[in-house]
């Protein structure tokens, strides 16, 4: 036989697939924000608590615990580590310093931003990436974060033209 | 090679629409898809048309090694701005994979399949061929055969991408259900091949200053797009996919072929081959009557038959001003007055089976009607 043995579709037609993995790559308009007051000034303050529950979240479950200071600070720098739990029970993380927030009109993107060695500030996300998003100055909790401008503004429309200007199909 | 009638299956409209999500069998109010007639081969007809796809696809493929070999003549010739040489070469020398094409073909069952012109870059009637007309016939007649493993060959191709987990964008333009239809299609395969994928419009694609983003501001690295390169060229983001940006497919080497002055060059190559017609940039090169077709023109548009240079048929539209290529008139044999045009595939340069557009006219145009084909 030449012909297909079987022609199943997994997109079109009658059954669909749940679509792809989760992706965790920060969004372009990600930005810092220090607390939930931060964000409200630039998004409704439902989905600034939303996002920032999220991260709060994703901080507790999956930022590196130690038992002891002296680890945390080797790894973070010090004075950028705090204890959490209390008695047998306590151990050291990363402080948080704030959030990394973006798409907040579509689906939202967060990550929970730390301050590293060289103060360093950086996100971790749920997939397990880290990227570097800029520094802090200054001491504890209140430092001033400064964006590495790394996450540039975007154009769209580059492409498209010439299909309108033949009023055509792209096909042929 | 027959055609013949058939009955419609009577609730063919709802079943092609619900069970394989086909949206524009009916374009315009007219039919696209038409199964009150079908054609019939044999099988050495279809031994034929396999061999003819296989060797002018391999002509292809020395026409481009040629011209990257040859540099900036050949690309003159065939009106490719300098500014997209080095992705050109780049593309071939790193051997950058292609999917697909559709060679269209002249044939009457008689004498041997010529080659009206190499779709290269974005081919589409891919969904009918693959899916509409494999469901038809395991409708109407499942024990006899069809050239067209399409579909299994796309998804089998898609693995030798090496994509890994990067995400394969699928981009079409806005508004055009054929052209979205084709690319769901294909994306529904790359799915298959268990590809990471996502759907765009080239309208939307965004950059940044280093890459392209998608409308989550998530990078774009890997792009499909049912949009001409040549079109791409003379827009604004174009220098950036041409410069290495993202991966593309169809990769930018296909230039070479998806211009219609690359069937002049392909007979200069292979003069006399059984499967090419005569065809010249300079009219005078030929003899008798022509075909003149814009180098970058689709769908048919300004499309003239010259006699003596005496245009005897022509269709309007906006191409042609990068120039024409000359193409020896072979007029399409007519089955009760109809005119089928062969739509050969190859799926990774390899020929993987064909579908037919006819016409009530004498060149086939965007409104001729997909008919399904078996073989006995």
């Amino acid at each position: 036989m030449r012909k297909s043995k079987t022609v199943r579709l997994v997109l079109l037609g009658g059954t669909s697939l749940a679509l792809g993995a989760c992706d965790d790559t920060p969004p372009s308009d990600a930005k810092f924000f220090a607390n939930l007051q931060e964000c409200t000034a630039h998004y409704s303050e439902d989905k600034c608590q939303t996002m920032i529950k999220k991260a709060d979240e994703e901080h507790v479950a999956n930022a590196p615990k130690y038992s002891r200071k002296e680890e945390c600070e080797a790894e973070f720098g010090i004075g950028h580590c705090e204890t959490r739990g209390e008695g047998s029970g306590s151990f050291f993380m990363p402080m948080m310093m704030g959030y990394m927030l973006g798409n907040m009109m579509g689906g939202g993107w967060y990550g929970p931003v730390y301050r590293g060695r060289d103060n360093a500030a950086f996100t971790t996300t749920a997939g397990g990436s880290t990227y570097n998003v800029g520094s802090f100055n200054g001491s504890g909790r209140g430092a001033a974060f400064s964006s590495s401008g790394a996450i540039t503004q975007v154009a769209r429309g580059g492409f498209g033209a010439s299909s309108r200007s033949y009023s055509s199909s792209s096909g042929s | 090679m027959k055609r013949i009638a058939t009955t419609p299956r009577p609730d063919w409209r709802a079943h092609v629409e619900r069970d394989l999500g086909f949206a524009f069998h009916t374009i315009d109010g007219a039919p696209y898809w038409d199964e009150t007639a079908c054609y019939e081969f044999t099988a050495a007809e279809v031994d034929a048309l396999e061999d003819a796809t296989g060797e002018l696809e391999q002509m292809c493929l020395a026409l481009v090694e040629r011209a990257v070999k040859s540099g900036g003549e050949t690309y003159t010739r065939l009106r490719i701005p300098e500014i997209a040489w080095p992705a050109i070469e780049g593309s071939w020398n790193h051997a950058h994979k292609n999917l697909y094409g559709r060679f269209d073909l002249r044939y009457d069952g008689a004498s041997p399949p010529k080659l009206y012109e190499y779709n290269a870059d974005t081919p589409t009637a891919l969904f009918e061929a693959s899916v509409v007309q494999w469901d038809w016939l395991e409708a109407m007649w499942p024990e006899r055969d069809q050239f067209n493993s399409i579909h299994e060959r796309l998804i089998e191709a898609w693995k030798f991408f090496e994509l890994g987990r990067t995400r394969l964008y699928f981009a079409a333009v806005k508004g055009h259900a054929e052209d979205a239809g084709t690319v769901d299609y294909l994306r529904d395969t790359a799915m298959q091949a268990g590809l990471e994928t996502a759907r765009i419009d080239m309208e939307d694609i965004g950059w940044d200053g280093s890459r392209f983003l998608d409308l989550d501001s998530r990078p774009i690295e890997a792009l499909f797009k049912l949009y001409p390169w040549e079109w791409i060229l003379a827009e604004e983001f174009g220098a950036h996919l041409l410069s290495g940006a993202a991966r593309v497919i169809e990769p930018a080497w296909k230039m070479v072929l998806s211009n219609k002055a690359s069937l002049a060059l392909l007979w200069e190559m292979a003069p006399g081959h059984p499967n090419l017609l005569p065809a010249a940039l300079d009219p005078a090169a030929l003899g008798g009557a022509a075909v003149r077709k814009p180098i970058f023109g689709r769908e048919g548009a300004n499309v003239a038959v010259l006699d003596a240079s005496r245009i005897t048929a022509e269709t309007g539209g906006a191409y042609g001003a990068e120039g024409f290529v000359y193409q020896a008139h072979a007029p399409l044999p007519s089955f009760d007055g109809n005119f089928p045009v062969i739509g050969s595939w190859v799926v990774a340069s390899a020929p993987a089976g064909m579908g037919i557009r006819e016409d009530s006219t004498a060149i086939t145009r965007d409104t001729s009607r997909f008919v399904p084909h078996y073989f006995v």
